[in-house]
C-alpha cells in the first residue's frame, strides 16, 4: 500500500480474474472506500514474487502457488493466505486436432482411455512422447491433467512430456506443433477451438465438479498488518463475485473481460458456461480444497511425504476471514466441508486421510524420508 | 561466456553484449521467445530475462525439471516495479537487478549471479547426498533387523553378512540392503 492508501492488486488475463476486474470497474472497491489500482501481469512467478516482496498488496493467484510459497517450495518461503476463492471450475484440457482425431478413431472407454490408446499407438509407431503444457508447476492445471491421465494408466512423467507455457500462448504453441495438448483456464481453450487448432478433451468440471481454481492471495504478514483493509477488500470481492455470476450481468461481464483478456467477446461468451464465482459458496476458501492440492503435490513428489497436510491447509486457507466479510454484508455463511467426493472416477477425498490418499493413488511418487 | 537473452526487444541483448565487451570467448544470443530445445542446444552459462516476460514461468519450471543441468537466471526489473528487486529469490533464479542493465554493470551482475548459483547448487547437491546417505543408513538398519529376525543372527553377524553380499556382488551396501528389504516384502506378499 502506498502512503496515499492506494492498493495495488495483480491479475493475469483469464476469465477467473472476473471478481477483481468487476470490483474495480463496477465500483465495489470504491463503495468500500478503497482506492485500488489493478496491475496486469504476464507470469505467475512474477505475481508470486511481487506479492512476496510487497510490490503488490494482493493478487489473483493459482491456489497451489499460495501453498507452495507458504511451504518454501519453488521459491523462498513466504507465508501467504487465501481468504477468498475467486472461482471454481473454468479450466479444460485441450488437445490438437490431430490427436483429437486419433482419440476418436481409437475411442471407447471412460476418462482419458482414448488418449491412452492414442499415445500407445504413437509409441508403437516410434513417435516420441508428445508434449503437453500447463501454466505453472504449482497449478490446479498440472494436478488436474495428471489426475485425469493417471486414472487411465498414462504416466504423466513418462508417457508424455509436461512443459510450462503462458496461458495466452497455448493456442499458438498448439498451432505451431510445439505441443500436442494443454490444460489452462478459459478463455484460452475456447481460443484454440475458435482458431481451429485444438479441441477440448475434458473440462475441469467434468474431472472434479466444483474443484478449486484461483484464489485471492496476500501474504500472512500483510493480512496481519492490514486487517481492516483486507476485510473491506473481501466484502467488495464477494459482492463483485455475485455480480459476475448473475445472468443479467453476463453481457457486461463479457465486455469487461474482453477489454482485459485480449480475446474476442464472442469467444469469451462461449467459455463461461461452467465457471462459478459465488453461487453455492464458490467463493469460500475450503481447506479441503487446499488439502487435496497438497495431496497432489505430495503424490507427485513436489513436497516431502511427511508434511502435515491438514495443518498447512488450515493455516493457508482462511474461511474465517471470508465468513466475517460475508456476515458484514448479509451474505450466506460458509458451510465448510472436510470431504470432496465429486471426482469423475468415484474416488472420495477426506481431509483427515490426505496422506494415505496421496500414497494410494495410481503412480504415486510420495517421497518418503 | 555464453549468454542467452530472452526478450522481445533485441535492444537488451545488444546492451548485454556491450557490457560484456572484452570477455573472451563470448557469445550473446537473443531470443524473442524462449524455446527450450533451442536453449538446450545453445547451452548458455547464464540466462537473462526480463521479470515482466511471459517466458518467466517456463524458464522457472525448467529449474525443477533439469536439476541435472541447471542454469543461473538473471532477471531484471524496471524502476516502475518498487520492491520487486528486493524479493528473496530462490537458488537457481539467482538475482533480480533493478533497472538493471546499464552496460557498465552487466559483467559484474552476471559474474556474481553465476558464482552464487554455483555455490547454491553445490549446497543443494550436498543436501541431496546427505539425504541419500541417511536413507541408505535407514535401509541398512531395516535389512539388518530382517536378518536378525528371520535368520536368528546377532546384529554384528547380520551386518557382516550384508557386507559380504555387497562385496560378492560388487554393489553398494545400501543397494544390497534395499534389495533384501524389497524381496522380503514380496515373500511376505506386500506386493504382487
Amino acid at each position: 500500500m502506498t502512503e496515499t492508501g492506494e492498493l495495488r492488486l495483480g491479475f493475469v488475463p483469464l476469465n477467473d480474474a472476473a471478481p477483481l476486474l468487476a470490483a474495480a470497474d463496477k465500483g465495489f472497491f470504491a463503495a468500500e472506500g478503497l482506492n485500488v489500482v489493478l496491475s496486469r501481469e504476464v507470469s505467475w512467478a512474477t505475481v508470486r514474487d511481487k506479492v512476496a516482496a510487497g510490490a503488490l498488496d494482493g493478487a489473483h493467484m493459482l491456489a497451489p502457488m499460495v501453498l507452495a510459497a507458504s511451504l518454501g517450495v519453488g521459491s523462498e518461503r513466504q507465508a501467504m493466505i487465501a481468504p477468498l476463492a475467486l472461482n471454481l471450475n473454468g479450466a479444460a484440457v485441450t488437445v490438437s486436432v490431430d490427436l483429437a482425431a486419433e482419440m476418436r478413431s481409437l475411442g471407447g472407454g471412460g476418462g482419458a482411455r482414448p488418449l491412452a490408446r492414442a499415445l500407445a499407438a504413437r509409441r508403437q509407431g516410434g513417435a516420441p512422447a508428445p508434449t503437453f503444457a500447463v501454466v505453472f508447476p504449482y497449478s490446479m492445471h498440472n494436478y488436474l491433467l495428471r489426475y485425469w491421465m493417471a486414472e487411465a494408466g498414462i504416466d504423466p512423467d513418462r508417457d508424455v512430456r509436461l512443459a510450462v507455457a503462458p496461458p495466452s500462448r497455448m493456442a499458438g504453441h498448439l498451432a505451431a506443433g510445439d505441443i500436442e495438448g494443454f490444460c489452462v483456464g478459459e478463455p484460452w481453450n475456447a481460443v484454440a477451438e475458435r482458431d481451429g487448432v485444438g479441441q477440448v478433451a475434458v473440462r475441469a468440471s467434468e474431472v472434479w465438479r466444483g474443484g478449486p481454481e484461483k484464489v485471492f492471495g496476500v501474504t500472512e504478514a500483510w493480512a496481519e498488518r492490514n486487517p481492516e483493509v483486507l476485510a473491506a477488500l473481501l466484502r467488495a470481492l464477494v459482492k463483485a463475485a455475485a455480480w459476475a455470476d448473475a445472468a443479467e450481468n453476463r453481457g457486461d461481464l463479457v465486455a469487461l473481460l474482453a477489454e482485459h483478456v485480449d480475446a474476442p467477446p464472442a469467444t469469451i461468451a462461449g467459455s463461461l458456461h461452467d465457471i462459478d464465482f459465488h453461487r453455492d459458496g464458490a467463493g469460500v476458501p475450503q481447506p479441503v480444497h487446499a488439502a487435496w492440492l497438497l495431496s497432489q503435490m505430495m503424490r507427485w513428489g513436489q513436497v516431502a511425504g511427511d508434511i502435515d497436510i491438514a495443518a498447512v491447509a488450515r493455516r493457508v486457507y482462511r474461511p474465517d476471514l471470508y465468513a466475517a466479510a460475508a456476515a458484514a454484508i448479509g451474505d450466506a455463511a460458509p458451510i465448510l466441508r472436510t470431504v470432496a467426493d465429486s471426482f469423475f472416477d468415484g474416488r472420495g477425498f477426506q481431509m483427515d486421510a490426505a496422506m494415505d490418499y496421496a500414497a494410494s493413488l495410481p503412480l504415486s511418487r510420495v517421497a518418503r524420508s | 561466456m555464453r549468454v542467452l537473452v530472452v526478450d522481445p526487444d533485441p535492444a537488451r541483448a545488444a546492451l548485454v553484449a556491450e557490457g560484456l565487451a572484452g570477455v573472451e570467448p563470448l557469445e550473446v544470443r537473443h531470443a524473442a521467445v524462449f524455446v527450450e530445445a533451442e536453449a538446450a542446444a545453445f547451452a548458455p552459462d547464464v540466462v537473462v530475462v526480463a521479470a515482466d516476460s511471459p517466458d518467466r514461468d517456463t524458464i522457472e519450471s525448467l529449474r525443477e525439471a533439469s536439476l541435472t543441468n541447471p542454469r543461473p537466471v538473471v532477471m531484471f526489473v524496471d524502476r516502475s516495479e518498487p520492491g520487486l528487486a528486493e524479493a528473496a529469490v530462490a537458488a537457481g533464479v539467482a538475482a533480480y537487478v533493478v533497472d538493471g542493465l546499464a552496460p557498465g554493470r552487466v559483467r559484474a551482475v552476471l559474474e556474481v549471479a553465476m558464482s552464487r548459483f554455483q555455490l547454491m547448487n553445490q549446497l543443494r547437491q550436498d543436501l541431496l547426498k546427505a539425504k541419500a546417505d541417511l536413507a541408505s543408513r535407514k535401509t541398512v538398519e531395516r535389512a539388518k533387523a530382517l536378518l536378525m529376525k528371520e535368520r536368528g543372527l546377532e546384529e554384528d553377524q547380520a551386518y557382516r553378512l550384508l557386507r559380504k553380499l555387497s562385496m560378492d556382488t560388487g554393489r553398494p551396501l545400501g543397494a544390497v540392503a534395499a534389495d533384501l528389504v524389497a524381496f522380503a516384502g514380496v515373500l511376505k506378499g506386500d506386493k504382487a
